[in-house]
């Protein structure tokens, strides 16, 4: 069918939504528009502070106190209706004809009444159904988004859930009153990557089960490929270009969606640098002049600097709000077509030397155990793997993996139970003496996931990378440590002028590389990077990992990377381990790993990632990982060796039976 | 469920047996005089005061009297006053008064509840409105002013312009309008305070945020989601706050002379009738941890989270 | 102002409106302009007192209570009336406010004004005596119970003893063994209140110390002490302001209740407490013995409630722009 021909149910015109924050007026959208067809996904990508949340909650009047829609018209099925009604008027809208599902399910739900009750009373109350028809309705809602047992899991309480399920409730009430649209605003963010897959073919079932529109928020461009029928790319509270999946993913126009698929990590071609975007994004406070991401375009022309773009057509169903579409514009885009996609600089090898030396660190039989409450909880079990000066080791696994465990034991940071860990020859799991601690502590440092929590928000950026300096003594006169400061500011390309500021003036990635600025100006050997870009924004990922590979190269750093998407750590890694419920189930060489992956949870978690191609992400079908299907009963799992350095937690039939299924799998993703 | 219960129970019981201690221990230091009735302190000598002391026990070692003091606890006896009811057992005396002190709270702690929580979803209902400031003036005045001197206030000024009577008598019930109003000023305002702030709170919360987008209209959500769950610390702290205001009722008692056991303590202080001190003081104790306990009890009913503690354990 | 629609240039899209050509060049490109992302220069606590004093009610307050303090602290050395000095003819009894007492004379003669100045004086040192001791002991085992967690058992039986029952029982009861003095009401306070600060203080050092930037710093092997000069203690500073200034209304409301029941505090000692009783048993003959003394009373408890509330609210970061 062509596009075109379908029907509008929906549209949005020059919607303004401002906030008052404390006697300051922000502008957080600015003239946005969208239409929304029936029976499409339309994705909304952007990052934090694009407006992209904010936008849409203004067509259900959902935002938050102090903001409020100033202008704009909105408008279902040709009606229009205003975006400043009373809250009794939106309730014609919500939840009959708009619905809405938020990002974390864990506060989504009322914990002190039954998931039963929070469904039934959306039908008693759209359509003064009798209690034991909605009951039967609701049930019949549980079971349709896939919750095993409705009749029994309709008496319990959300604490009974999990966070997937938790979801599927949350969604199952969201569609109780068959709405036109749903809009999902980033739903699988707080899940795990297994679990996002199984929600999002959820959602795409639903959606032709119910002939709904799906407006669908993330900032993940590979769940857009995979769920986007159409795609809205949203930068500093506009739209700056909006069309079908496969004209933005193949055929982009605007300088920032060119950059943003350029960027993705995925697509990083091993031992050469990522097409990073230089810059931050600006936030509500910025006062925007012309084309808002011209700052951090380099090939930005003079009138980018000074008009604001309209939104130009490129094809009936694709439009970009860029100046290079002008018709003027066209020598200057000629001339950058000529130039072509530059190639990023090469980085400079630094390949570990082939196992002759011993290894920096090892691991050995590690287990670290929690107690909860009365039980005990096994975080790490039995873990061992060695890492060789030079690489870059990462270890990949879910919530509760145990990941983050391991790299906490490895700081010192948390308790072991049992096993070893060697570092430089030495064990360091033991009380060390004092002079043995601190040479561990600086040839060992850590960068954190959350920016936002990681610096002490009271001190200024000149202590907080002082802080190892004074502490390893590492200078002979004041001024040497300031000059060590100074370079260190300017190696994660910071001016030196923001020494005297407070944490609080920097945006999360700039927060990144302060925090990367502390930990390397001790001039570790190994770092560990627990999740360091996982909460960073989709632009501005690559400048961080280029930054990482950069020092690594300079410093001759090691890395044990932590991470819980596999597709990320490909691009940087030599060496990928896959962790599962505490356990190493497979490891081996990225490339390896990637060409012949031998363990189903491995498989299933390579599967889940989506991919950014719409044209993969279309039709594939995700394998749930069953942990009940192996079957030990004739011989339990060891750790063997299926190939040369690929490892794998297995019994020998098994592993048999997976090098068959696996021969051949080649070049495929 | 069960596990739950026990363990509160066994909680109780550990904090009723230190405070007996703490309090026994507290009460060895009191004052000598405080085992003589006046005429004896004046009358004795020195050896024949320690001679009485001794036959009172009050000398022996700690262990022994805190030994005689729990046998006698489980006995019913409770020890003799000396000051105040010369040589009669305190349990005797205490009887009526505390039937007093009782119906008195409880009317006033009903009354409290009765007007505070609606108070409080007024003001949270129209946050900034002109009821939330009134009702905050109010707040900030019950809590900075010391409210011995708000209970001044009540019994002068409302007795004279209300024309009621300046002291309780059990027969006038016209009498007890001033107590009992005096006992529920200050709790009205908890009761709105809190329970504002946990119906703000509740109203920033996502899955509240989640029922608007469902289309409930506003009454539905605060009635059926919002309060719900406000409620569900206030419940944990209604009967602590019924035996709480017991203490707090101490003055009340006193200034109003009502013949019951908060005006006995402040009484028997002045006095200094050691014994019933004594037993006063641990009455209110273990009322109090009763109350704390039976609070667990209450909010085991309204939240469902507390069975995961037993499904899981 | 909408500044977007200013930026617009004025033609529409697909038509012919030419533009000069020289603008579709190359600009020039700054790394630094893309990093600006427009955060304003912000330090903690110019903010929080920014916003502590935008409010008039709180800087008339602060003024107020900073010269009243100031006049009392003062007042023995400003004048020698004594507040002790007892009249024997009857005739000095019970005088209404003049010139030579503008406060009156109390039923022995004494000087209204004298004696309020020297009850405030002294109810005041010992309040903020009382907010001092409270809330230092608050913060060092709140800390100590943050860090160790082997302590929560102990802690937590403490806890429920002390604040299962209600304060004003151990209060009553420890003014009651203890010798009446400043000094006993002191440590009868102190002795009731810390358990609730320290509990307090426990549960933001818990929240403070499982920080990520802490963590940061054991990592980085900063000595326990720097960790607490440079990444506990000005957290916690704003709360301890603010505790520490609502301590003080509930100090002086204990005092008054202690010397109610006439424990603890020397009835013949000037204090706010002492004062409004005493004051209290004339009343009815001699209102002004008593207004007197409670509305000073009343003025401290309201400003420091006040004071320590906004203060709360200042020191929250959301509530800064």
């Amino acid at each position: 069918m062509q596009y075109q021909d379908r029907k509008k149910i929906f549209s949005a015109r020059d919607v303004v939504v401002k906030f008052n924050l404390r006697g300051k007026v922000l502008t957080a959208v600015r003239k946005a528009s969208l239409d929304l067809y029936e029976g499409e996904t339309l994705a909304i990508v952007g990052e934090s502070g694009s407006g992209k949340s904010v936008f849409t909650k203004s067509f259900i009047g959902m935002l938050d106190k102090n903001g409020y829609m100033e202008s704009g018209s909105l408008a279902l099925d040709g009606q229009e209706y205003p975006g400043t009604q009373s809250e009794k008027e939106w309730l014609n809208i919500r939840g009959k004809k708009i619905a809405m599902v938020f990002q974390d399910p864990m506060t989504s739900l009322n914990p002190v009444k039954t998931v039963g009750q929070q469904i039934r009373e959306v039908i008693t109350w759209h359509f003064k159904t009798d209690k034991e028809t909605a009951k039967q309705e609701a049930i019949e809602l549980l079971r349709l988004v896939g919750i095993p047992e409705p009749e029994q899991r309709y008496k319990q309480y959300p604490h009974q859930f999990s966070g997937g399920m938790r979801q599927r409730v949350v969604i199952a009430t969201a569609i109780a009153c068959k709405p036109r649209i749903l809009i999902c605003d980033e739903p699988t963010t707080a899940l795990d990557v297994t679990v996002q897959a199984q929600i999002l073919q959820l959602i795409k079932e639903l959606k032709d089960e119910f002939g709904m529109s799906v407006i669908y928020i993330t900032h993940d461009l590979g769940v857009v490929a995979h769920v986007a029928d159409r795609v809205a790319v949203m930068y500093a509270g506009q739209i700056i270009e909006h069309g079908l999946a496969n004209e933005i993913f193949k055929d982009a126009r605007h300088p920032y969606t060119k950059a943003l698929l350029l960027s993705l990590p995925q697509l990083g071609e091993k031992g050469r640098d990522l097409h990073a975007i230089k810059g931050s994004p600006p936030n509500l406070y910025k006062e925007i002049k012309g084309d808002a991401f011209a700052p951090r375009n380099p090939e930005a022309m003079k009138i980018d600097f000074l008009y604001e773009p309209p939104m130009f057509q490129v094809s009936d169903t694709h439009f970009a709000k860029t100046w290079l579409l002008h018709a003027q514009a066209r020598p200057y885009t000629d001339a950058l077509d000529r130039e072509g996609i530059k190639d990023t600089e090469p980085l400079r090898s630094s390949r570990p030397a082939e196992g002759k030396e011993p290894p920096l660190l090892s691991v050995k039989n590690l287990t670290v155990n929690y107690k909860l409450g009365r039980r005990t909880f096994c975080a790490v079990n039995d873990v061992s793997f060695d890492i060789h000066a030079g690489e870059t080791f990462s270890l990949v696994g879910e919530s509760g993996s145990g990941k983050t465990t391991v790299g906490k034991a490895i700081m010192k940071i948390c308790h072991t139970n049992a096993g070893e860990i060697w570092f430089q020859g030495k064990q360091v799991n033991k009380k060390l003496a004092r002079n043995e601690l601190a040479a561990y502590r600086q040839a060992v440092q850590m960068i954190f996931q959350d920016p936002m929590a990681s610096l002490n928000d009271r001190a200024k950026v000149e202590y907080i990378i002082s802080e190892g300096l004074y502490n390893f003594k590492l200078f002979k006169k004041d001024a040497e440590r300031r000059q060590k400061v100074s370079r260190a500011m300017e190696s994660v390309g910071l001016m030196p002028e923001y020494l005297t500021r407070f944490p609080h003036e920097f945006s999360g990635g700039q927060r990144q590389r302060i925090g990367i600025a502390r930990s390397l100006v001790v001039e570790p050997s190994l770092v560990v990077a627990d999740e360091p870009i996982s909460a960073l924004d989709v632009s501005i990922r690559a400048q961080v990992i280029n930054l990482l590979n950069r020092l690594k190269a300079e410093k001759q750093l090691t890395y044990l990377f932590i991470a819980h998407d596999l597709s990320v750590v490909r691009y940087i890694s030599d060496r990928i381990a896959v962790m599962y419920k505490g356990r190493l189930v497979e490891l081996a060489e990225a490339e390896a790993l990637f060409r012949r992956p031998l363990h189903p949870y491995t498989r299933a978690l390579m599967d889940a990632a989506p991919v950014p191609d719409p044209e993969i992400e279309r039709d594939k079908k995700v394998a749930v990982y069953n942990p009940a299907a192996h079957d030990y009963t004739r011989e339990g799992p060891a750790w063997l060796e299926a190939e040369p350095g690929h490892y794998v937690r297995a019994n020998r039939a098994e592993l048999a039976d997976w090098l068959k299924i696996t021969h051949g799998r080649g070049a495929g993703v | 469920m069960k596990r739950y219960y026990l363990s509160k129970l066994g909680q109780a019981i550990i904090t009723i047996t230190l405070v007996v201690l703490v309090v026994f221990a507290l009460l060895r230091f009191m004052p000598t005089a405080g085992y003589f009735s006046k005429e004896q302190w004046k009358d004795m000598s020195e050896p024949e005061k320690t001679a009485y002391l001794r036959s009172l026990g009050v000398l022996d070692p700690l262990l022994v009297q805190l030994r005689r003091f729990v046998t006698g606890l489980f006995s019913g006896d409770l020890g003799r006053s000396i000051v105040m009811y010369p040589n009669m057992p305190i349990a005797s005396v205490l009887g009526d008064k505390m039937a007093h002190s009782l119906l008195l709270n409880l009317l006033s702690w009903f009354f409290s509840a009765l007007i505070g929580m609606p108070l409080g979803l007024a003001m949270a209902s129209r946050k900034g409105g002109l009821t939330d400031k009134l009702g905050t003036l109010y707040v900030v005045i019950i809590r900075a002013v010391p409210s011995i001197i708000i209970h001044f206030f009540i019994q002068i000024y409302c007795s004279r312009w209300l024309g009621l009577p300046l002291l309780f008598y059990l027969e006038q019930p016209i009498s007890w309008i001033l107590p009992i109003l005096s006992m529920s000023i200050g709790s009205i305002a908890g009761y709105g305070v809190w329970l504002r702030r946990y119906i703000v709170d509740e109203e920033n919360k996502d899955y509240i945020k989640f029922a608007r987008v469902k289309g409930l209209s506003q009454r539905y959500i605060m009635w059926r989601h919002v309060l719900r769950n406000a409620i569900v610390p206030i419940a944990i702290n209604l009967p602590a706050d019924f035996l709480l205001m017991l203490s707090g009722s101490l003055v009340i008692e006193s200034m109003y002379s009502i013949p019951g056991t908060g005006g006995m303590l402040i009484k028997s202080i002045k006095a200094m009738d050691n014994p019933m001190v004594q037993v006063l003081v641990l009455l209110y104790g273990a009322l109090s941890v009763f109350g704390v306990f039976l609070g667990d009890v209450v909010v085991s009913f309204v939240d469902p989270r507390i069975k995961l503690v037993d499904s899981n354990g | 102002m909408d500044n977007y629609s200013l930026q617009s240039p004025p033609f529409e899209p697909g038509k012919d409106a030419v533009l000069p050509q020289e603008l579709f060049t190359r600009a020039e490109f700054s790394e630094q302009a893309g990093e600006d992302t427009g955060f304003t220069n912000y330090s903690y606590w110019r903010s929080t007192l920014n916003t502590f004093f935008k409010s008039h009610l709180v800087k008339v307050i602060v003024v107020l209570v900073a010269l009243l303090v100031l006049f009392t602290l003062l007042f023995p050395v400003l004048t020698d009336k004594d507040p002790y000095q007892v009249a024997l003819s009857a005739r000095k009894w019970n005088l209404p406010p003049s010139a030579a007492h503008p406060f009156g004379t109390d039923g022995v003669g004494r000087d209204i004004w004298a004696r309020v100045w020297h009850g405030t004086r002294t109810s005041l040192i010992l309040a903020v005596a009382v907010a001092v001791v409270e809330v230092g002991i608050g913060v060092i085992i709140g800390a100590v119970w943050g860090f160790y967690r082997k302590l929560d058992t102990l802690m937590f039986a403490i806890y429920n003893t002390l604040t299962n029952v209600p304060s004003t029982i151990y209060l009553v009861l420890i003014a009651y063994i203890m010798k009446p003095s400043v000094f006993t009401i002191m440590i009868a306070l102190v002795a009731t209140g810390w358990i609730s600060e320290a509990r307090w203080f426990r549960s933001r050092i818990l929240a403070l110390r499982e920080a990520d930037y802490n963590i940061a710093s054991i990592c980085l092997m900063t000595p326990i002490r720097r960790i607490i000069s440079r990444n506990v203690v000005p957290h916690l500073m704003s709360l301890v302001i603010m505790s520490a200034a609502l301590t003080i209304p509930a100090s002086i409301g204990s005092e008054v209740f202690l010397s109610y029941i006439g424990v603890g505090l020397p009835p013949d000692l000037c204090t706010l407490g002492n004062l409004v009783n005493q004051g209290r048993s004339a009343f009815l003959v001699y209102p002004y013995q008593m207004i007197i003394p409670t509305l000073i009373l009343c003025f401290i408890t309201i400003s420091f409630y006040v004071i320590g509330n906004k203060f709360a609210d200042a020191s929250d970061p959301r509530n800064h722009i």
